[in-house]
């Protein structure tokens, strides 16, 4: 009986791995076959969809996502820790409540925030914002409550004790902010703008409100194209933006982020 | 007295941030989401309330949304979306989270990888794997009619199946952290000293790890249906037509009908059905960090 069990769970763990990893293979072997029509002779491999990617027709919704998600990450970011920091660090009156109003934007599905905009900008006859300007503003009002709040988790854990000691050194508060605080929330900061720009990369429910015609990101190109069709180069796509997405994850890791973080939050 | 405390010190040294800095800092922040996020909520509320050509106020949209059974259909589609990848998610990541909560083994972090890398592919990705997979020439009909087993495809995307694997494989991530921090919790000499007293690994399982792990389950099983609820594209991809739901169906009045009342009537629909799933997830928490308090208070 116990055996069967341990069987049992193995098999399971076996089967749910599999469950987990089986459509990203199968995207990638789709991306390296030969025949538009994805079928079981995994045997046969060409590159080519690789090369169409570079085309005008890929490379102008990459741009725009790259442009995109670059402008999100940098606003959101110093949005966010500007505001973290008036919040918890300097505890200024009423935090709690602005706290919550921060972080509001985090219990409304991102459908909805999108209609809301859209309804916005359409009533106060603003549609010529729809496209880059209205895809910034939206994801920045979906990333910013992430960012505010790993920034303030960062504040609310680092040991204070260091502030104070640099206090009693005889350090002002710009030398305290300067030389002990931004350094010991770096890796907060960091992780909060790499997740912004990530979300606002790969963002589909607010996007799809707002783009136009000629002004679109890369994800919803790509949602728009696999309605008619499962072209393999839609496969390519995936795979090289997916490659992008874990390079620049290394590089923020490279500069001081997750990983450092986490060891921070070891201790 | 704040002030006056920091008058006292020689003028050389005080290179404070002057007192409106921090208000300074935090007015970008709320100026932004007081224009593009509680305005345009307003608004939206608003309209949700108004009549389409006077703008005057008025149910009629609500009304519409109970009578016009389109549109509670599809809310009860959501729900039962929602719920059956709530309990898939849950059942499927049990085994993984109970691995990773309790292995020591080098495999751990293999399979840690395995579990939370497809997070990181984005879900146009993962949607557009399982649609090779599930459609009509997709890889498991290719597979069974190459076989021979069948002789006309299985209908097996464009529905509600479809969309339940899609959604299941973007949540399940999720659903294993939160199962796998609850099952952490649990003390493992509690299960060692259950199997010394001779339980069976499945009495162990049932009357130790389950019932300890009710918490996690719960919290998997709200992220799951949260997450499902207000999903777009996997939906739209794997349901298409066949299988509508709130999300796929406000986008519509938005860019089809371009009904903006009746799409705000959908939105605060779906606002108000992931609002009471968190109600009921904050209610058992605090619920139960009150029992946990008390227990605990009395055993001391």
């Amino acid at each position: 009986m116990n055996r069967l069990i341990s069987i049992l769970y193995w098999v399971s763990l076996g089967a749910v791995l599999s469950f987990i990893t089986l459509p990203l293979i199968v995207v990638v072997a789709a991306s390296l076959s030969p025949t538009s029509a994805v079928t079981l002779q995994p045997w046969e491999w060409t590159g080519r969809w690789y090369a169409d990617l570079w085309s005008s027709r890929w490379l102008d919704p990459f741009l725009a996502s790259f442009r995109i998600a670059t402008v999100v990450a940098a606003i959101s970011g110093v949005l966010g820790l500007f505001a973290a920091y008036a919040v918890v660090y300097e505890r200024i009156p009423g935090s709690d409540g602005l706290m919550s109003y921060l972080l509001s934007p985090l219990s409304v599905p991102q459908i909805v925030k999108g209609v809301a905009i859209v309804l916005f900008l359409s009533m106060i006859g603003l549609q010529g914002f729809l496209g880059t300007p209205a895809l910034i503003a939206a994801h920045v009002v979906l990333a910013l409550p992430f960012v505010t709040r790993m920034v303030a988790t960062s504040l609310a854990n680092f040991d204070a004790n260091l502030d104070r000691a640099a206090q009693i050194l005889g350090a002002n508060k710009l030398q305290r902010i300067r030389l002990v605080v931004l350094p010991m929330i770096k890796p907060g900061v960091l992780s909060g703008v790499t997740f912004a720009f990530i979300i606002s990369f790969n963002n589909i429910p607010l996007s799809v409100f707002l783009v136009r015609p000629g002004d679109s990101t890369l994800p919803i190109t790509v949602i728009n194209y696999l309605e008619y069709s499962l072209d393999p180069v839609l496969a390519a796509v995936n795979v090289a933006s997916m490659a992008f997405i874990l390079t620049v994850i290394f590089l923020f890791e490279k500069i001081g982020g997750f990983s450092a973080q986490l060891h921070g939050g070891s201790k | 007295m704040k002030s006056l405390a920091l008058d006292l010190h020689p003028p050389a040294r005080r290179r404070h941030p002057p007192q409106w800095f921090p208000i300074a800092a935090l007015t970008p922040s709320l100026l932004v989401l007081s224009v593009f996020f509680a305005l345009p909520m307003g608004m939206m509320i608003g309209m949700s309330f108004a009549q389409t050509e006077t703008l005057s106020p008025t149910l009629e949209h609500y009304q519409r949304f109970f009578t016009d059974g389109l549109s509670l259909a599809g809310f009860c589609r959501t729900a039962l979306m929602s719920l059956l990848v709530a309990i898939s998610v849950t059942v499927l990541g049990y085994p993984v989270a109970y691995f990773l909560a309790r292995s020591t083994t080098r495999w751990r972090a293999v399979v840690f990888a395995l579990a939370l890398a497809p997070e990181l592919a984005g879900v146009v990705l993962r949607t557009y794997g399982w649609l090779i997979i599930l459609e009509d020439r997709g890889f498991i009909n290719d597979l069974l009619l190459h076989l021979g087993l069948i002789t006309s495809p299985l209908p097996l995307s464009k529905n509600l199946f479809a969309v339940v694997v899609g959604l299941t494989h973007v949540v399940l991530p999720f659903g294993i952290l939160s199962l796998m921090t609850s099952i952490q919790g649990i003390d493992p000499n509690l299960e060692r000293a259950a199997q010394m007293l001779g339980a069976s690994r499945l009495a162990v399982i049932r009357t130790i790890v389950l019932p300890l792990s009710v918490p996690g389950i719960v919290s998997s099983m709200l992220i799951a249906f949260t997450m499902s609820a207000s999903a777009y594209a996997t939906p739209a991809l794997l349901g298409g037509a066949g299988f509508k739901v709130l999300a796929t169906m406000i986008y519509e009045q938005v860019l089809f009908y371009i009904d903006w009342p009746f799409a705000s009537v959908m939105a605060m629909a779906l606002l108000l059905m992931m609002l009471a799933i968190s109600f009921v997830g904050v209610r058992y928490e605090s619920r139960r960090r009150s029992r946990a308090s008390v227990s605990s208070g009395g055993e001391r």
